[in-house]
């Protein structure tokens, strides 16, 4: 119940660009940070051969997965890569903490112009042939 | 009237302060080499095309070796002080909250140990 009513305040409650670049912030570092736990483990798999190796990688040429690549890693690694650059900025940058609704918009035209050509492309070469 | 300074309590230590500069550099450092390694596997290499040869030949090079070395330490350091904070705001009580950040500094023991070892011992 309390995590419930938590969420609804954490969604309710109007901060804005600060806020929601915070909770996305968030949310994106944990989603990495399970999917880099995965990724040394299949990496560490290296160390067992090629036969071993290649025949795990089916996992990773699913359909989903593949999706949550695109929509998930790609996309959180990339906000939050920008959004981490918006922060140092405005805490070694004197006055620029008064910017960060501008700065926050700023980014998120950055993102858009980098992440939806690119993830198309991504898709293309994963689904096109 | 205090003067401000006296009355804000001074820190045990300075390690939050450290922290909190850590992740600022850390941060720069996994702009260029976490961006670039997503965006040279997949876009320039293709998921699909990652194989063991691949990575094997790629871990001919030292620079990769090296390259692959920095991107494990300062990500899963990054990530972990990440974890640590996150946890402290939200998981209350102390008993769990020690048991889950022991079960999160032994977990990224291992997995550096992990992937420090297939990075410098990898023979193909």
């Amino acid at each position: 119940m309390a995590t419930i009513s938590n969420l609804w305040n954490a969604v309710s409650y109007r901060g804005r660009e600060g806020q929601i670049a915070w909770m996305l912030h968030r949310a994106s570092g944990v989603g990495v940070f399970l999917f880099l736990t995965f990724h040394i483990l299949d990496i560490f798999l290296m160390s067992f051969g090629p036969e071993v190796f290649d025949t795990l990688l089916f996992f990773y040429h699913q359909f989903v997965f593949k999706l949550l690549i695109v929509f998930g890693l790609y996309l959180g690694v990339l906000y939050h890569a920008l959004n981490g650059i918006r922060v140092v900025i405005i805490d070694f940058w004197p006055g620029m903490a008064q910017h960060q609704a501008r700065l926050w918009r700023v980014q998120m035209v950055i993102f858009a112009l980098a992440y939806v050509p690119s993830a198309i492309y991504m898709l293309l070469t994963m689904f096109g042939h | 009237m205090q003067a401000r300074s006296a009355a804000r309590p001074r820190p045990a230590s300075n390690f939050e302060l450290y922290s909190w500069f850590f992740m600022r550099v850390s941060a720069i450092a996994l702009f260029v080499l976490a961006v670039f390694h997503l965006v040279y596997m997949h876009i320039v290499i293709g998921l699909d095309a990652i194989t063991f040869e691949v990575i094997a030949q790629r871990w001919q090079s030292p620079g990769w070796r090296l390259y692959d070395m920095f991107l494990l330490v300062f990500g899963w350091l990054h990530g972990t002080n990440g974890m640590r904070v996150v946890i402290d705001d939200y998981v209350r009580p102390q008993g769990l909250r020690v048991l889950i950040k022991s079960v999160l500094y032994v977990l990224v023991f291992v997995i550096i140990v992990l992937g420090a070892y297939v990075i410098f011992t990898f023979e193909s």
